[in-house]
């Protein structure tokens, strides 16, 4: 048998010590600093950073005029000035979030919310309604214990109930602004959210199996990339979603690429529900979000 | 608070109601409060650590289920990813990859599959991580399972 090779040991390894090294060792190794740096030290820092986020943006942000996204890049590329120039021929305010990994679903959330408040479209909150019932069902099917999501669904539920006028309970914009910014409920939503969108992707392996690529299957994907708080979202989060709610979605990309329009325009994707691509009408999204590259804002069309 | 609260108590009549459903795995909260969990697992068969019985030690945060649990084992362990003093565990659903799909009786669940899957290359206890890195599979299993022999096992007699 050969002896434990002493090999130093990289990356989130914290020597503790353990069985067989002396307590020199150990003491050099705590006065070197290097104790301090296991897994609580680190997820320390990432709550720090965070918590200096937090003070810059809060979840959901004040509506802002559109040139306050120019003002950021005043110095920036051309690509990005001109495609921030053509977002302003067709935008006219911006509503940020916080970059907390979580800024697709809060967006998606506020912008959904405050449409159906706007628009007090009665026949929308029925027929989301019953996807939810139906999201409720499948994830029921795929194993999901009720008591794992069923707390996040009744707040969303009773979120939306609180959307009409005329009621008691009714809430107003700046109502519903401060309760998306307050993270009992806000968090509560993001979550309800990532239930659907795992339920709908895990439900559809056979359709999203082959986007996943080097991501892992499908339920190493939901586990790491869908059901944990702060996980980013892309294009299959929001296929996903739009498709299991039935919102449609328009994405305006804000980055130094070209499109086939020309060099410099901005481009956007529409996620159109696959209930709704059958018929020949023309859907338009109600929800626009800005992307740039790691981050979801809200847009206000003219 | 009341909505960690609220889900605790779920999960505590779910424990009640599939006692005899996962016969390798015993959850038991605290008679006071609800926020404090034991659990008993038992070591997986066909590595060092059957026939073994390891405690485990929750303590639910406030912000729970949105928050993990924090989890440690009370009965020492030989292990790569569980620290050899603290107890302290290295498993990313108890961290970054926590989701509230996951139950306390599923971690437990996971913490079981880690026994019987280490991952060596992101080592807590660095002597045992180093001798699966080594390829000393023999002398890994032995310290395993003299350690489970010395602390897991209960003494006959």
């Amino acid at each position: 048998m050969q002896p434990p090779v002493a090999e130093p040991v990289v990356g989130e390894a914290v020597d503790d010590g353990g069985v067989g090294s002396s307590g020199l060792a150990e003491a050099e190794f705590d006065k070197a600093g290097w104790g301090s740096c296991g897994d609580d030290a680190i997820m320390q820092q990432e709550a720090s950073i965070m918590a200096s986020e937090a003070e810059r943006v809060p979840l959901v942000g004040f509506k802002e005029p559109l040139s306050s996204l120019e003002a950021e890049y005043e110095s920036g590329s051309p690509i990005l000035l001109n495609k921030i120039k053509m977002l302003g021929e067709k935008y006219a305010n911006i509503r940020r979030t916080r970059g907390d990994g979580n800024c697709f679903f809060r967006s998606f959330m506020f912008s959904y919310l405050e449409h159906v408040l706007e628009t007090q479209d009665e026949v929308e909150i029925n027929r989301i309604s019953g996807n939810i019932e139906q999201c409720k069902k499948t994830l029921q099917s795929l194993g999901y214990a009720d008591f794992t999501f069923e707390d996040f669904f009744s707040l969303f539920m009773e979120l939306l109930d609180n959307v009409p006028r005329g009621k008691e309970t009714s809430i107003s914009l700046e109502e519903l602004e401060s309760r998306c910014r307050d993270p009992l409920v806000s968090d509560y939503v993001v979550m309800f959210f990532r239930f659907i969108t795992a339920g709908e992707i895990r439900n559809r392996a056979e359709f999203f199996e082959p986007f996943l690529f080097d991501m892992g299957s499908v339920d190493q994907f939901c586990k790491s990339s869908v059901e944990p708080m702060g996980a980013e979202s892309d294009h299959i989060h929001i296929t996903a979603i739009s498709d299991a709610l039935g919102v449609p979605v328009r994405v305006e990309y804000l980055d130094r690429s070209s499109c086939d329009m020309g060099p410099q325009c901005a481009n956007h994707h529409d996620f159109i529900p696959s209930v709704c691509q059958p018929s020949n009408d023309t859907v338009n999204p109600f929800i626009t979000l800005l992307y740039r590259p790691g981050h979801y804002d809200i847009l206000y069309p003219k | 608070m009341q909505a960690s609260r609220a889900r605790l108590f779920k999960e505590y009549k779910e424990v009640q109601r599939e006692k005899s459903a996962d016969p390798d795995i015993q959850l038991v909260c605290d008679d006071s409060n609800i926020f404090k969990w034991t659990a008993l697992i038992k070591g997986p068969t066909e590595t060092p650590y059957e026939g073994g019985v390891f405690q485990l030690a929750f303590v639910i945060p406030e912000q729970y289920p949105l928050s993990p649990p924090q989890v440690r084992f009370l009965t020492k362990i030989f292990h790569p990813n569980v620290h050899f003093k603290t107890g302290e565990i290295c498993l990313d659903i108890l961290k970054n990859a926590w989701s509230p799909a996951w139950t306390l009786q599923s971690v437990c669940r996971a913490i079981i599959a880690l026994m019987a899957h280490p991952e060596p290359d992101s080592p807590l206890n660095c002597d045992s991580g180093n001798l699966l890195r080594s390829g000393d599979v023999r002398g890994f299993r032995s310290m395993a399972r003299m350690y489970t022999r010395l602390a897991a096992m209960p003494k006959k007699g």
